[in-house]
């Protein structure tokens, strides 16, 4: 709503009230929206001073106004000073905004209730006599569930003794504005491909990151993905190449929340004290212990059930097969070994290419992305209960025949298909480091993806190729027995442990209901590989395993229903109550629905989902134009506790139906309701 | 087994409907089925062939009512539509939210601003808005006869409410338009939109 009065009434107002202060108004029913005041912390100044001065914005509860990056909808409030000759103003200097989220899933930063404004001003070195005027000219956008632009022009006299000075609201806003960005932490904003990756060191380890970036007008950026001591944007379109980032960074820790200004620079120039080679040996460091840790996975593959008898059978066999020529037996165990990398490089291979072709239909392999985490978690639980017995893994006759077959024999050829035998034998125990191995690797880059493959290639090999060449060692070599069973329960639980972490990845991307699904999906994994290893093993009967199968499928299905049932979203158009939304819906004259309803509530979801989301309501509602208000009572709101209370219900659910009109007498539907019952209170009306 | 697994959880991945925005510039824009204010069907595919544009719509937008009460965007509307190219507004503004009007009072606003549109299409459930990705009103696509996207963003570059400002800003859409209506690559292919968000369902 526009203000009508021309601008030279305020001129007049200013001589009538003498004031220093102006005020604008913005109406919408009978209430100012915003109330802008131009303020000052002095309010006589002297040659050469520095001063502030800004502009106090009083908004209206639940409207806001918006940060210098509105984010996906909005406008950046704006002030122009008009200073007398002389005078210099610094930048405005924003206190940090809240980030907020409009329906539809729109973020926008923004300020509620009160926020000031401000820049530093320098008075030239000599002054004028008399009074000094300062002008301001300020223009905002003011949002609730509609936006309002408003504007004012504001003028305050310093020196001339008529204006207040209020220098602790000053101070107190200062305290809020972002700090110049210190030594002490390292921060570097990168930019890989569509997405920009800020990511912090130096920080506590309890604190967390955030980041409130800047993007330029052509820039269009996803919502920022939080992790730990990362936040990760999305480029969605961009009219001019981003090259840099700017933007506000925030340091988390506990309730304290310390924010940062972070100067744009150019990507790949590391921000602040970090050094670029400092980076790179980080770098390097990170990845010589990646693997170092699968040369060790390798080396610990060999003392599984399935893999330590078969080694001294091997050595015995290479030895025996070169006769009085040990170097021969040593060459014969380094064709073995490279049948054991082939088998690591085919599926590196494997992985890379499934990458490749996943990046083209979109899927997102990395950390940032909470599907992929959800799949890894489940992929590493599977794993874990093989571990621990639960089940196991059998290879197909077929696949092991031909290969049998390749490596019966004598020569170099053979021992090659012997090496690629031996790995293919082993899955049953190394599936579950392999395929975990595999699924972090599809976070990675194809080259590292190689190296740390063939690492744990070679760590499987080791064994063979020392020994081979000093058949003596033999006798170091630990008797196979119960003890690798045990070790392999050991590791069983560090996986369960792995899961434990990347639950609280997806905590953390997506909030506790997501971590519930997860345990949900775990649970499902859980009685699907009890079935799977207690029913459906090699020497069950065939009717054992169809009622296993069987079993399973009614799992699935069972499972995902009651998904589908408690997540999918309302195809109704919802608003939330209050009193002031039920009155303004009353007013309309249209007919009114209202759903008191909480999450945990199986009974409100239910009737959600059967009576009130079905087409025959959803009909008779667009028909009759009926307004949808949902009350949710999750958190035991006392406002809605009343309202239920005084219809004599001590919880949820409970239903409202006004008939709309002048009737403001609503009917009471019971606890349990049906499409029909709805129907037929509409009608009543 | 593990194969069984991975397709149990497929399913139930899949089934979180989640939808991503996929617009993008230079690539192909998905083709979508919505009822203009006639009561009329519209597919995007229909008008393969043509230039496309799709204009975010809500008449109680104060950035919408900047370009339609200057008479702006039905310049543009005129302009273009008389040069064979299909001009589509679209509402997405869900049941009982600010811009959701009965078809009928939304004719009745197109006939008093004078709007030269081919048709306001109606997305009350924000189905097209969120394929598109469309966060505010005013919110501006330009789709090639190939089908491709060929700009996305703001109607112009003075992020205002304020009807003064339509004279001396550039307008993004019209120097795209004629670009590739004259064979030529847009310059500036995509910004970032400015107004009010699109009011979605709650």
């Amino acid at each position: 709503m526009k203000n009508g009065l021309p601008r030279s009434f305020y001129l007049v107002l200013i001589c009538v009230v003498c004031s220093a202060r102006l005020l604008t108004a913005q109406v919408q029913d009978g209430r100012e929206l915003v109330r802008a005041t131009l303020l000052t912390d002095t309010a006589t100044v002297q040659a050469g001073q520095k001063f502030h001065i800004g502009v106090l914005y009083k908004i209206e509860p639940d409207w806001h106004i918006y940060w210098k990056y509105a984010g996906d909808s909005g406008i950046p409030t704006e002030i122009q000073w008009h200073l007398p000759p002389g005078f210099q103003a610094g930048p405005l200097q924003w206190p940090l905004p809240a980030r907020d989220k409009e329906p539809g899933d729109l973020e926008v930063f923004a300020y509620g209730s009160e926020v000031l404004l401000y820049s530093e001003v320098t008075a030239p070195a000599s002054l004028p006599a008399g009074p000094i005027a300062i002008k301001a000219d300020s223009k905002w956008l003011v949002c609730k569930s509609s936006c309002v632009p408003g504007e004012a022009n504001l003028s305050l006299e310093l020196n001339s003794g008529q204006t207040a000075s209020d220098s602790s609201l000053f101070q107190r806003y200062a305290a809020q504005v972002p700090q110049v960005f210190p030594a002490k932490y390292q921060l570097s904003i990168a930019r890989q491909a569509q997405q920009v990756t800020v990511s912090f060191s130096g920080t506590e380890s309890s604190a967390s990151l955030d980041f409130y970036p800047e993007p330029p007008p052509e820039v269009v950026l996803g919502h920022g993905k939080q992790l730990g001591n990362t936040v990760t944007f999305s480029i969605d379109s961009e009219g001019k190449a981003l090259d840099r980032l700017s933007g506000v960074a925030l340091i988390k820790d506990g309730s304290k929340v310390q924010a940062f200004q972070v100067p744009g620079q150019e990507f790949n120039h590391l921000k602040a004290a970090v050094g670029a080679d400092r980076a790179q040996t980080l770098d390097l460091t990170a990845f010589l212990q990646a693997v170092g840790f699968a040369l060790l996975g390798g080396l610990i593959l060999n003392v599984m059930p399935c893999v330590l008898p078969v080694i001294s059978l091997k050595i015995f066999g290479f030895v025996s097969e070169a006769g009085d020529r040990p170097d021969k037996a040593f060459r014969l165990a380094l064709a073995f070994a490279a049948g054991i990398l082939a088998c690591f490089g085919l599926l590196a291979v494997g992985v890379v290419l499934l990458r490749g072709a996943g990046a083209n239909v979109g899927w997102g392999f990395q950390f940032q992305d909470e599907r992929f985490v959800l799949v890894i978690a489940c992929i590493v639980f599977a794993f874990a209960l093989n571990l621990l017995g639960v089940y196991e893994i059998t290879v197909s006759a077929g696949a092991t025949g031909g290969l049998a077959r390749l490596a019966s024999g004598q020569g170099y050829a053979s021992a090659f298909f012997q090496g690629v035998f031996a790995t293919v034998l082993a899955t049953p125990c190394t599936a579950p480091f392999l395929g975990t191995a595999s699924a972090f690797a599809f976070a990675q880059p194809p080259l590292i993806t190689f190296l740390i493959f063939f690492a744990v290639g070679i760590g499987m090999a080791a064994p063979y190729l020392l020994l081979a060449a000093n058949p003596k060692w033999l006798g170091y070599l630990p008797k196979p027995g119960e003890w690798m069973v045990r070790v392999k329960q050991v590791l069983g639980f560090l996986l369960l442990g792995t899961v434990l972490w990347l639950a609280w990845i997806v905590g953390q991307l997506k909030g506790v209901q997501e971590m519930v699904v997860l345990g949900a999906l775990l649970l499902l994994i859980g009685i699907i590989a009890w079935i799977k290893g207690s029913f459906w093993n090699p020497v069950a009967s065939v009717r054992a395993k169809l009622l296993s199968a069987a079993a399973i499928a009614g799992l699935v299905i069972l499972a995902s229903a009651s998904y589908s049932f408690f997540t999918a979203p309302s195809k109704l158009g919802w608003q939330k109550f209050s009193q002031e939304s039920l009155d303004a819906a009353l007013d309309s004259g249209r007919p009114v629905f209202v759903d008191f309803t909480a999450d945990w509530c199986i009974t409100c979801k239910a009737n959600e989902r059967f009576a009130i989301d079905t087409a025959m309501v959803r009909n008779a509602f667009a028909q009759r134009q009926v307004i949808t208000l949902r009350a949710d009572w999750t958190n035991g709101d006392p406002a809605i506790t009343e309202i239920l209370k005084r219809h004599g219900r001590a919880g949820v659910p409970m239903y409202l139906v006004y008939p709309g009109g002048k009737n403001r007498e609503p009917a009471l539907l019971p606890e349990l309701i049906s499409a029909q019952s709805v129907l037929d209170a509409l009608k009543r009306g | 087994m593990i194969r069984s697994l991975l397709i149990a959880f497929a399913v139930l991945v899949s089934s979180c409907g989640v939808t991503l925005a996929e617009v993008q510039v230079g690539k192909e824009a998905p083709d979508f089925a919505l009822t203009d204010t006639n009561g009329k069907s519209h597919h995007l595919s229909d008008y393969k062939g043509k230039y496309v544009v799709l204009e975010w719509y809500q008449p109680d937008c104060p950035f919408v009512r900047k370009h339609y009460n200057s008479g702006n965007m039905q310049a543009l509307q005129k302009e273009y539509v008389s040069k064979g190219v299909v001009w589509l507004s679209i509402d997405s503004s869900a049941a009982g939210q600010e811009g959701n009007y009965p078809p009928d009072q939304l004719n009745q606003i197109a006939t008093k601003s004078g709007s030269a549109r081919t048709a306001l299409l109606l997305d009350p459930e924000g189905k097209v808005g969120h394929l598109y990705g469309a966060k505010t009103t005013p919110d501006m696509y330009i789709i090639n006869p190939q089908g491709t996207l060929v700009y996305q963003g703001a109607i112009d570059d003075r992020p205002s409410a304020d009807l003064g400002d339509v004279k001396t800003a550039k307008n993004y859409v019209k120097t795209a338009l004629n670009a590739v209506m004259a064979g030529q690559t847009v310059a500036t292919n995509s910004t970032r939109p400015y107004g009010c968000s699109v009011k979605y369902a709650r």
